[in-house]
């Protein structure tokens, strides 16, 4: 393992770009539903999309490449959480306000400054993922920071934004996507460039997730955040990482990264050595393989698919070099023929009589395509489109190995923990005004609002320390939906933190689970439950029989404890019970004789001191 | 325009919008370049492009701090494809006349600018590559609003000279007001040799969802390929990017501000359905007009501004009838209620109709009746009120729609003596009447 020293010397950068679904009861620019109940799909349509210059003319490189696979978008539209704006059939509304309070009192959460107007802007995607071809985006904070593990990690910018639409079903000519998620405000935080190793990346993340949980206004569950993560080294080149299912991996997969920047680096110093070439012209060699026995070849040429081949020369032995555990260069190139729509390639440095290729058919292939003894090979076969356009994308990458690693988009292998390429990494120039939104100020009033709602992990994990003073429920309650309940109920009833919080997280469940409607109890009525027991009218015993019977406001409450009789046995009243119970027996005996008959109006440690 | 203030203060600096600047606000230095103000807003907070390509709004303070600071200036150049002729194929003129489908974004001012060039238009839409050989005519970038009737005069004349080259004509156009230009050409152009086909977009074509790509590349399909002689709207058929339909000219009418399949066929059925992939197929091969009437293609030069249209509704005032006739209007398309009703006995008698629009046709105006129903063939003969409305001299339009009908009055009175053009109204001249209602037809 690398340490801190290492990474610095490696000209390790890494910064993270954190986004975060809200919970607003709307979408950002129409009255749709935003909390994405499941839906209806009542309709789908068919698109395509294209490339369009860009800001300053140029077609953004990435936008060119979804182009030129020439695919088909198809979109679901559903019934409350879709509407004419997600079809790109109506203008946007007006910018939803429960967002940017939202956006805004995560942006004092930061200790960032907002601008003194939001412009929206269009930020071009071509993936099909936004029926408009371009998410909407503006920019509500900068010159932010937040602290973790004991250092201030510094927050330039900070992005209100719409959701993209989730993808459902994709291959080489058609995506499908639903439009229930698209629109959905988001927000992105992104950290300065300048985190130091892989761990401090994952404290990052976690510390920013808390703070925008803490918020209690952000939705929760699988895919409600995404973490991407930009990473290089000195010699290497910015690659942003998406798809980080678990923050437990995330150091491992950015230190799995540095080892394949490393390594591609190796890879250039090499080819460098021996003045390597890419060919760009590549040939037709199907009339080599017309008797194969091997499988895949023998396939696809009758199903009257082509095979198409390029010379690589100097490459012999480096096509097989690992980059990581399991992958050569030969799979980051065959990743790039995937892309065009290929299974693969099928290179010189392969365990080719394993395919079943014979001696003479690759005797005959490296004679036909002049190959030395230095000299290396790839292969592709399909369809004759979908073959030139993979050997040109992985003669392309090969190309790329001799100046060393390319800007992509990578993935994450959930399995291997390492990344593998999604796309070319968008350059800049595909930003433009969206004109059909006005500019909006913020003023003072709605600055003094968020900074007074602001967020403080740091103050509310003190906080839990003091109200509960058990380390698990502590952590539990800090990770918990009830957090802002508890932290409400704990200042205004005075009541115990730790009976408060096991009732929230343990009891609750239980009762749910025996078929309660939980739902129904009122922040109200709890508050009163929390309330009385905090005064001592009601023994500890007596919440769950109250919360039982689904009480919806104080009222309720007052009325459970007189009709189920409920009222805490003190004083006199405790005793004249205890005096009933007869002083016969052990002590604990009569602890259970009493408790047997008083146990929903006795505090049983309360009892237990008193018999002492 | 920013705020005089800030004006003044970017004269001192010798700054212009599209400069690269610095700017030190809250204690922090900012570079970018000064974007153009926004047409809303606050005026005095000014605009900068970060280096992100994000615009932010800042208020520059008591003490502004601002510097140009030397860099290239943003510039715009679109790209082009060359426009190539190739044998074989049939000859296409696309006549730009402006609206949303020739609009591009100005990246400086977030403002649409038109897109003229006709070889920013082949790169813009690569699928017209391979239909036709294209010539294309900026004739003019006007929006839909700003159309007027000289502007349809010039848009037949060059279809009409054009028809005499190419096989078909494509126009583009502003959606807002394309039924109305659809109209005026079907009846201003006579004897029509070829497909003219008039299209537009819902959305900018600088965005990549937009339905200009689609639109254009199946009007060129009609123009290159379908055997029809008529004028005709080509739009999106449905909200997918799948189809397109071709409407006759004078039965088609916008029928939703935003959709893509905002056109949609009235009373009537379409003329022929083009797919994306380039196959057309007619909805009813009888109805298509292969040729017209035999006489050579002529155009109807003259054209009567002076006709108006009037949408009736309770309490409206019938003296607005007589303010046309003082201002000389020689025809007047009233939008009736139902079967084409106006208020002919309402409790005060000041607001009835009948006695104005008998002064009207008196006076030598023609009154045409529609509805404001859209669907549906206007009858005087069902009710007391338009039995009387009829008898006060005003003329039933049948199921022509109001739009057309106006058009047509326009046409035909810059073109023939009253008595005549009174008689035409009712009679059929491009497809704009149908003798039957058919059944089954979409509302």
């Amino acid at each position: 393992m690398l340490d801190k020293g290492d990474y610095r010397k490696l000209g390790f950068k890494c910064g993270l770009e954190v986004h975060q679904r809200l919970a607003t009861q709307t979408k950002l620019f129409c009255g749709c539903d935003a909390q994405l109940p499941n839906d209806v799909s009542v309709a789908e349509v068919e698109r395509r999309q294209r490339a369009v210059a860009g800001e300053l003319g140029s077609i953004d490189q990435s936008a060119a490449f979804e182009t030129s696979k020439d695919r088909k978008f198809v979109y679901n539209a559903f019934a409350k959480t879709t509407c004419l704006v997600e079809l790109d059939e109506e203008p946007p509304h007006a910018l939803n306000r429960e967002a940017l309070d939202i956006a805004m009192q995560i942006v004092a959460s930061l200790r960032a400054r907002a601008p003194d107007e939001l412009e929206v802007m269009r930020k071009e995607v071509v993936d099909g993922s936004d029926t408009s071809g371009f998410q909407r985006t503006m920019l509500v904070g900068y010159d932010g920071s937040i602290e973790t593990a004991g250092r201030r990690i510094g927050i330039p910018t900070v992005f209100l934004e719409e959701e993209s639409a989730g993808i459902e079903y994709n291959d080489s000519g058609v995506a499908v996507y639903n439009l229930d998620r698209l629109g959905v405000p988001l927000m992105e935080i992104d950290t300065n460039p300048d985190l130091e190793t892989p761990e401090e990346a994952k404290a990052a993340a976690a510390a920013l997730g808390l703070m925008l949980r803490l918020t209690g206004r952000v939705q929760r569950g699988i895919g409600s955040i995404r973490q991407d993560v930009n990473v290089s080294i000195r010699e290497g080149a910015r690659v942003e990482i998406k798809g980080f299912q678990d923050l437990d991996t995330m150091d491992t997969v950015i230190a799995n990264e540095v080892e394949r920047q490393l390594r591609l680096v190796e890879i250039r110093n090499e080819l460098a050595k021996r003045k390597a070439k890419v060919h760009a012209a590549h040939a037709d060699v199907t009339s080599v393989f017309g008797e194969t026995k091997a499988r895949i070849v023998a396939k696809s040429i009758m199903g009257d698919g082509i095979v198409m081949a390029a010379r690589l020369e100097g490459f012999v032995g480096v096509l097989g070099r690992e980059v990581n555990a399991g992958r050569r260069l030969g799979s980051e190139i065959s990743d790039y023929a995937k892309f065009a729509g290929l299974g693969g390639i099928i290179h010189s440095d392969e365990d080719l009589p394993g395919y079943g290729f014979s001696e003479r058919e690759i005797g005959t292939l490296r004679n036909l395509l002049g190959l030395g003894p230095s000299d290396a090979f790839i292969m592709v076969t399909g369809e004759r489109g979908a073959c030139a356009r993979a050997i040109d994308a992985a003669c392309a990458r090969a190309a790329q190995a001799l100046e060393g690693v390319p800007k992509e988009t990578r993935g994450v292998d959930q399995k291997t923990l390492v990344t593998t390429f999604l796309r070319p990494l968008p350059g800049g120039e595909r930003m433009y005004p969206e004109t059909d939104v006005r500019p909006m100020a913020i003023d003072a009033g709605m600055l003094e609002l968020a900074k007074s709602k602001a967020v403080d992990a740091e103050s509310v994990s003190r906080r839990l320390r003091k109200a509960i003073g058990n380390r698990q429920l502590e952590e539990q309650m800090l990770w918990s939906q009830h957090l802002g309940r508890f932290l409400e109920i704990v200042e205004k009833t005075g009541a115990d933190g730790s009976v408060v919080a096991a009732t929230l997280l343990e009891k609750v469940t239980q009762l749910r689970r025996s078929g309660v409607n939980v739902g129904a109890i009122g922040d109200d009525a709890m508050l009163k439950v929390f309330a009385e027991y905090g005064k001592s009218s009601i023994a500890k015993a007596a919440i769950e029989e109250i919360l039982k019977r689904e009480p919806k406001n104080g009222a309720d409450v007052e009325r459970i404890i007189k009709s189920e009789r409920l009222e805490r046995l003190k004083g006199r009243e405790l005793e004249l019970a205890i005096k009933e119970a007869g002083d016969g027996g052990e002590r604990e005996d009569r602890l259970r004789r009493i408790m047997s008959k008083h146990r929903l109006n006795i505090d049983g440690d309360e009892l237990r001191a008193m018999l002492k | 325009m920013y705020s005089d203030e800030l004006e003044k203060l970017f004269a001192r600096r010798g700054i212009t919008p599209g400069d690269r600047v610095k700017v030190a606000v809250n204690g922090m230095t900012f570079e970018g370049i000064l974007m153009p103000r926004p047409e809303f807003g606050d005026n005095g907070t000014l605009v900068l492009k970060l280096p992100n390509g994000y615009n932010v709004g800042m208020h520059l303070g008591k003490r502004p701090r601002l510097e140009k600071i030397n860099g290239k200036r943003a510039k715009f150049e679109f790209p082009k494809a060359k426009l190539e002729r190739k044998e074989g194929l049939p000859d296409v003129t696309i006549i730009a006349t402006g609206g949303t489908i020739g609009a591009k974004v100005d990246y400086e001012t977030g403002g649409v600018h038109w897109l003229l060039d006709p070889e920013e238009l082949l790169y813009t839409v690569p699928e017209l590559k391979g239909i036709a050989n294209y010539r294309v005519v900026n004739l003019m970038s006007i929006g839909s609003e700003d159309m007027m009737y000289r502007d349809w005069q010039e848009i037949a004349k060059t279809a009409a000279k054009e028809l005499s080259r190419s096989r078909g004509v494509v126009i583009t156009t502003g959606t807002d007001t394309m039924h109305y230009t659809s109209a005026a050409l079907s009846f201003m152009l006579r004897g029509i040799n070829g497909p003219v086909v008039i299209t537009g977009s819902q959305r900018s074509s600088d965005r990549g969802s937009s339905d200009a790509f689609m639109n254009l590349a199946c009007a060129a399909r009609i123009a290159a390929n379908a055997n029809v002689a008529e004028v005709g709207v080509c739009m999106h058929a449905t909200s997918s990017d799948t189809s397109c339909n071709f409407i006759r000219g004078t039965k088609v009418r916008k029928m939703h501000t935003t959709r893509r399949d905002a056109f949609r066929p009235i009373d009537s059925p379409t003329i022929a359905n083009v797919t994306r992939e380039g196959e057309i197929t007619y909805t009813d091969e009888q109805r298509v007009r292969i040729k017209d009437d035999g006489r050579e293609l002529h155009m109807l030069k003259g054209y009567e501004p002076r006709v108006a249209l009037l949408k009736f509704y309770p309490n409206a005032d019938p003296e607005i009838i007589d303010h046309y006739l003082e201002k000389k209007y020689r025809g007047l398309i009233i939008e009736g209620t139902g079967m084409g009703h106006v208020a002919v006995s309402p409790h005060d008698a000041k607001y009835s109709w009948l006695s104005h629009i008998k002064r009207a046709v008196d006076s030598g105006m023609i009154v045409g009746i529609t509805s404001q129903t859209i669907n549906g063939r206007v009858n005087p003969n069902v009710y007391t009120n338009g039995r009387l409305i009829l008898g006060a001299g005003a003329i039933y339009c049948e199921d022509m729609l109001p739009e057309v009908a106006l058009v047509k009055l326009g046409v035909l009175l810059g073109n023939h003596r009253r008595q005549e053009a009174a008689q035409l109204l009712t009679r059929n001249i491009a497809g704009e009447i149908s003798e039957r209602s058919e059944v089954g037809l979409q509302l």
